[in-house]
């Protein structure tokens, strides 16, 4: 019923690491929850129901602690129903929560012949007997990858998170998608092992465009805690192009680097499981104090609260992938194995592979920007509003929660080859070769590529050096003893003012308007102008909203289409019962006509006067008389 | 190991010298009265004597951040490609810890610049945010480019290898990738077309609004890093472009790679003369011409090993 594995105890790490600094923040944030018999055993039903995910050794028991995961997550989103918008998030991650179910559950009864209680390995047998593999591929992407978050069925995300407690959107966000990579690893690696190389494409595609996608809406995004919702959709595609990686060197046969590329996409989990908690438990410090998730209505908070700050910052530092930080670690380990691309033989693979490294590139070019936004705006400058400038520091377990995250992304940095070596050990027990002596060859300084001519990096030495050289500056600053004076600055004559800063939406506006073809974004733009000119006015009012276009395209207009066909039908069938029985009529003949044709022998003669037949039923029965 | 210091001290020394060059040869140029070449000396250490003034709204990123805005710049000067056969190098750093490290930098800038709730600080951050994430994929690329007709994808060993053996059978690819890199010396060191350092107009500043309110030490050790900014640009061009003149004796090597760096800013100080600044929204187009000439780079390499 139950396995313990390497994978799964390395997810039971990853959970537990997950929830133990938030179990301290969301007890500091009790208080402020009006249900809290409700949440308090939801929450802890959530983060049993996580871990039985990942212990879980048949299809039955999965299904359950999957079931449960999604409902309790669900009920925690309605922890605190403020408004319409709660409620129709908590819908949405629920359709689409279910949406995943139902092909995970036609999955599992497919490879498990309807006995649910067989183990992965017999699984394993019927899946390897059935015709269509990638049926049950599409089958199982579509499952895990809708609570992943992945393009395109990211959509629920930025709705879902930001309404939860923000421990809960850690949880969420911080774990809860990595139980879905771990359904990845776990079934694709124990049930439908020999994989086409068609699959690794569809990953790590699906990966490129999931990271670019996240960190762009990000970025676009003034809603501190949906920007950072964003930013998973970004991270889990991240994690998916070193999984698509690997799948596409195992298949070549170029065993090392298929384990290197999945132990880079495994740290990235847990990279992204320690700094992105971190992130939405500062994110629901600020809010906390500040009453609003606008980011325009924060600034200057650095100063009230200095510790949410200082890990903020750290946090931020991490999932820009700035070296020497953990999250730095994880993308150089997926930029090496892309880069390791030049030893494939097929020409066009070879070819599309610099595509997905100018895609990671660029998303950490993005994700830099969009870091600074949120850090600069939140918590630097002067305060944007008055809730702003009375915030303070929350309470001592909410900051020890944040400090112990922090601790958990330090020790990330500081301890990777520890990591490593268990990393290493699920893919000796997922059936591959041990990787680990030739990651750290010469102690724990230097981690290699395993790329041929592969690159070097030492995190402890840029750590200790960058340490070493500012700490020398700094104390060099201090021995000299400069004289420092502390003065208003200078803004052209004026003073400085909270209206005077740069806004969030303003620092964005250059991606924006770059981006615009992308965002389609609505502008609302009011100003009062003074005696009719166009260019003088006393009061203004800008306002730009961007609709990701995925829920345009795919979700907003399949809902319109939905809607207008049934309209039409009801319409139809309740107003025109004539026309509609002449409908039926004309289906019935088309049928026929086309069996007729079909099943028997074809001629065009008769073809064309069942054409005319058709035409004639048609305009008399259903077009009717001109009115 | 002497050589390896020597080298470092050197190009350190020569970084203010470097920018009053092309400077001075702009105003050759355009028929001004030259300043010294060794303006930016003086400069800084007039700055240095000068009181540090910190503007009220700052916090603790203001005092912190001029120093992790150097720091990372001055760690990327120890893993430069050598100057000369036989000086030690750090051969196996590869291109990503160099750009991360150059992204760290420009990460602190930016949140100086947000620091002191002035708008001139907001809006150079947000321009350098903009310009920046586009540098990325080309930088990336680009380096990748090289680092597979050098064999190696450390910098120091990749100009290492490209002066033992240049490749002459990948001219092409190797053309395309020095063209997009001079793109991004230009762009990540705030050069015209991208940004002009000389003005402090607001339609056109980038770097100089970021420390708009700075002065003193602070202003001399931002002005240190942009220096040094450019000398690591400079001198990865010089290694990794044109790679020649590391047999020599050291004394001589060393002339031959200021030889080189100057070339460098001689070009690049014509560039300044003979073109305008674009436009912030036009700056796209000139770093997506980077970003295609990397692609390019790559293409012929592998599709037609040229």
């Amino acid at each position: 019923m139950f396995i313990f594995d390497a994978l799964s105890l390395v997810f039971v790490a990853l959970i537990l690491l997950g929830a133990i600094p938030n179990l301290f923040y969301s007890t500091g944030y009790l208080p402020h929850i009006d249900r809290k018999a409700h949440y308090q055993l939801h929450y802890f039903a959530f983060i049993f129901s996580m871990l039985g995910v990942v212990v879980s050794a048949n299809a039955l028991v999965f299904l359950f602690f999957w079931e449960l995961m999604s409902l309790t997550s669900w009920q925690l989103i309605l922890t605190e129903v403020k408004d319409k918008a709660t409620i129709k998030a908590a819908r949405f991650y629920f359709i689409m929560t279910h949406f995943g179910f139902l092909f995970l559950l036609l999955f599992f009864l497919i490879v498990t012949d309807g006995n649910l209680e067989i183990g992965f390995a017999s699984m394993k047998l019927i899946a390897s007997d059935f015709a269509y593999p990638t049926l049950l591929f599409f089958f199982l992407i579509l499952g895990f990858l809708s609570k992943a978050g992945a393009v395109p069925l990211h959509v629920w995300l930025p709705y879902a998170h930001p309404q939860a407690p923000s421990p809960v959107s850690a949880l969420m966000s911080g774990v809860m998608l990595k139980v879905a990579i771990y359904g990845m690893f776990r079934f694709l690696f124990d049930v439908l092992y020999p994989w086409p190389l068609e699959w690794g494409i569809v990953i790590l595609t699906l990966g490129a465009l999931s990271s670019l996608i996240g960190v762009l809406y990000a970025l676009s995004e003034h809603d501190i805690k949906a920007l950072l919702a964003n930013h998973s959709i970004e991270n889990i595609g991240i994690i998916l192009i070193g999984f698509g990686m690997g799948m596409i060197f195992d298949t070549l046969g170029l065993r090392m680097l298929s384990t290197f590329a999945f132990i880079a996409a495994l740290f990235h989990t847990f990279n992204h499981m320690s700094f992105k908690s971190l992130l939405f438990m500062g994110a629901g410090a600020v809010l906390h104090q500040t009453h609003t998730k606008n980011m325009e209505k924060y600034g200057g908070l650095i100063k009230a609260m200095p510790v949410t700050a200082l890990t903020f910052l750290i946090a931020a530092i991490s999932i820009s992938a700035l070296p020497p930080s953990n999250g730095f670690l994880s993308e150089w380990m997926i930029f090496q194995s892309m880069l390791s691309s030049s030893h494939i033989d097929n020409i066009s693979l070879k070819l599309a592979i610099p595509f997905a490294i100018f895609a990671l590139a660029m998303t950490g070019g993005l994700a830099i920007a969009c870091f600074v936004k949120a850090y600069g705006i939140t918590f630097l400058g002067l305060h944007r509003s008055t809730n702003a400038k009375h915030a303070h520091e929350v309470n001592f377990l909410m900051k020890s929660g944040m400090v112990l995250m922090t601790l958990v992304v330090l020790s990330l940095m500081l301890f990777t080859p520890y990591y490593m070596k268990w990393f290493d050990k699920v893919f000796i027990g997922l059936g591959h070769a041990s990787v680990y002596a030739k990651i750290f060859p010469d102690g724990i300084w230097n981690m290699h590529s395993l790329g041929i001519n592969g690159g070097i990096v030492s995190p402890l030495i840029l750590l200790f050096s960058l340490l070493g050289v500012t700490l020398l500056m700094l104390l060099a600053y201090k021995v000299f003893g400069v004289k420092t004076r502390i003065h208003n600055a200078w803004a052209c004559g004026y003073k400085t003012s909270q209206k005077t800063q740069y806004s969030a939406t303003g620092f964005a506006g250059p991606i924006r308007r770059f981006f615009n073809w992308l965002y389609k974004p609505d502008e609302h733009f009011e100003k009062q102008t003074i005696a009719g000119h166009e260019t003088k006015f006393d009061a203004s009012h800008y306002e730009v909203h961007v609709k990701p276009l995925f829920e345009k395209v795919f979700y907003i207009s399949i809902a319109k289409a939905v809607n207008y066909v049934s309209y039409w039908v009801y319409r139809l069938a309740h107003f025109e019962q004539t026309r509609y029985a002449a409908m039926i009529f004309n289906i019935m003949l088309v049928v026929l006509f086309s069996y007729r044709i079909f099943a028997h022998d074809f001629s065009w003669a008769t073809f064309v006067l069942e054409f005319f037949v058709m035409m004639i039923s048609v305009k008399i029965l259903i077009i009717g008389d001109k009115k | 190991m002497i050589l390896y210091i020597v080298s470092i001290l050197l190009l350190v020394l020569l970084a203010p010298l470097l920018l009053s060059y092309i400077k001075a040869t702009k105003m050759v140029l355009l028929f001004k009265r030259p300043i010294s070449i060794f303006q930016g000396y003086r400069n800084f250490s007039k700055l240095l004597h000068k009181e540090t003034i910190i503007s009220e709204e700052t916090s603790a990123i203001t005092t912190y951040a001029p120093f992790l805005v150097l720091s990372p710049l001055i760690i990327v000067m120890f893993f430069l490609p050598p100057v000369v056969d036989g000086s030690y190098y750090v051969s196996f750093v590869d291109a990503f810890t160099i750009t991360g490290l150059i992204s760290l930098s420009t990460f602190f800038l930016m949140l100086l610049g947000l620091d002191s709730a002035s708008a001139f600080g907001g809006m150079g951050s947000s321009r350098e945010a903009f310009i920046s994430a586009l540098v990325e994929p080309a930088m990336v690329l680009t380096i990748f480019s090289v680092s597979l007709m050098a064999g190696n994808l450390g910098v120091g060993q990749a100009g290492v290898n490209l002066a033992q053996h240049f490749p002459k059978e990948h001219m092409a690819s190797f053309l395309f990738a020095g063209i997009s890199f001079f793109i991004l010396l230009i762009a990540e060191n705030g050069r015209i077309p991208v940004d002009n350092p000389e003005t402090h107009l607001e339609l056109t500043m980038v770097h100089e609004a970021m420390i708009l309110d700075l002065t003193g030490v602070y202003l001399a050790i931002i002005e240190t890093a942009a220096s040094i900014k450019f000398i690591i640009f400079a001198s990865l061009f010089a290694s990794l472009f044109m790679p020649f003149g590391l047999e020599f004796a050291a004394p001589i090597a060393f002339l031959i790679f200021i030889a080189k760096l100057f070339f460098i800013a001689t070009l690049v100080a014509l560039l300044e003369v003979n073109t305008a600044k674009l436009r912030l929204f036009k700056i796209p187009n000139l770093l997506g011409l980077a970003i295609v000439f990397a692609f390019l780079s790559l293409i012929t390499f592998y599709v037609l090993g040229a």
